[in-house]
């Protein structure tokens, strides 16, 4: 049985997730790109594509062959017992299950969150294989992911790096380094072809974390910025209403830029254009 | 073996421990608490240490970058009434956790309480 759950826009208002969670229900819910799985409303797992999930990290680190988690998989049955099956049989112990089950959980809801209106769909009683490791309440998950955005929003100028491939930029003698060890990885494991996302599932890392250092190392100039488009964003055409000429001069009205003329990922354009927009808004 | 709160719950053990939890500090969501927090707030008190341990994070000098492995092992705040201390707790695997310990500082010895919790955020994934 399959119910659509209306959501209401705007960011404040209580999203499906708010209300599945005040309803207290049990199951799956499907979203865009990942989905969430609730016991009594609270999130025990979130399975998504933009970063990798427990068995890749643990695969990845070497820490559990791909093989064990496929038997746990094909093991847990009916009644959703993977997690405990991996610990049971000695493969993981119960403290790195939780760490890296919640570690995967909150980089795929960083992906998710905050879901689009009226896109997801609800399954009552549909449980995750491996069962209730750990769980969060919904609304400190919103909140954990709407910090994670804040941070990441205060490098906006770099944004364009996000979906691009990694492209390392050498570093003039004297010039900057990287500031940590993870981003020397970074930089090292980027061969100009990959975006962060996808060196994250490669690396078996979190997603988030690889973002935001890559919009670090293009800050510091060590990452190249994408190519901008050769002229500078233009207004729509006939943006500014032209004024009859009368002799009581009425106040311009303008309308808004459309937003996707706006998109460059040069920083300093994309200063100029908001300026202006903004400027334009106050008129 | 242990979980997060079976070490928690140890973690109360520690003389002069007034509160402990286990954090993820890119978010400051808290993953596990025990015992009291300041102004009885624990998800504060997870938020506020992530933000600690963040700007001790992303600044060269606190964790060289030409290091391998391990790096960074605790921030210590000491005040007039407390400690705080924060261990961070390395897994084989990526993950961004620590383990963070509110103490009386009365009744707390603060080399005592650093040992005790790198035991235990060792514990914690220990097998």
């Amino acid at each position: 049985m399959t119910s659509l759950i209306a959501s209401c826009p705007g960011a404040a208002s209580p999203g499906p997730l708010d209300h599945l969670a005040a309803q207290r229900v049990t199951g799956a819910l499907y979203a865009p790109n990942a989905c969430f799985y609730l016991r009594d409303g609270a999130v025990y797992c979130v399975e998504g594509t933009a970063s990798p999930g427990t068995g890749a990290r643990l695969g990845a680190a070497g820490r559990l062959p791909a093989e064990r988690w496929q038997r746990a998989r094909e093991t847990a049955g009916p009644t959703h017992r993977g997690g405990q099956f991996l610990v049971g049989e000695g493969w993981l112990t119960q403290g790195e299950l939780e760490i890296c089950h919640l570690g995967a959980l909150l980089d795929a809801a960083f992906f998710a969150l905050p879901l689009p209106p009226g896109t997801t769909s609800f399954t009552p009683g549909t449980a995750h294989w491996l069962g209730v490791v750990r769980a969060v309440s919904a609304a400190a998950l919103q909140r954990a992911t709407a910090h994670r955005r804040a941070l990441l929003d205060r490098l906006r100028p770099w944004a364009a790096v996000d979906a691009a491939p990694v492209v390392p930029v050498a570093p003039a003698d004297g010039g900057p380094s990287p500031a940590t060890g993870r981003q020397r990885r970074l930089l090292e494991s980027a061969d100009g072809r990959h975006t962060p996302c996808e060196l994250a599932r490669a690396l078996g890392q979190s997603a988030f974390l690889t973002l935001l250092d890559t919009r670090r190392l293009a800050a510091a100039g060590l990452v190249r910025m994408p190519a901008a488009p050769a002229a500078l964003p233009r207004r729509r055409p006939g943006a500014c209403h032209p004024v009859p000429p009368t002799t009581q001069s009425p106040p311009p009205s303008w309308q808004l830029p459309v937003p996707d003329l706006l998109e460059t990922p040069d920083p300093d354009v994309a200063l100029l254009v908001r300026l202006r927009t903004a400027l334009e808004e106050n008129l | 073996m242990s979980g997060i709160d079976q070490v928690l719950a140890q973690a109360m053990g520690i003389p002069g421990v007034l509160g402990a939890g286990l954090t993820d500090w890119t978010s400051g969501l808290a993953l596990g608490t025990a015992g009291r927090a300041p102004h009885d707030d624990h998800e504060a008190a997870a938020a506020d240490t992530a933000e600690v341990v963040q700007a001790v994070v992303r600044n060269a000098t606190f964790g060289s970058a030409d290091a391998e492995g391990p790096g960074l092992e605790d921030v210590i705040i000491t005040s007039a009434g407390g400690y705080h201390l924060i261990r961070f707790v390395r897994t084989a695997f990526d993950s961004q956790t620590c383990l963070h310990l509110w103490l009386d500082r009365a009744q707390a010895n603060l080399a005592l309480a650093r040992l005790r919790l790198r035991e235990l955020a060792a514990e914690l994934v220990a097998a």
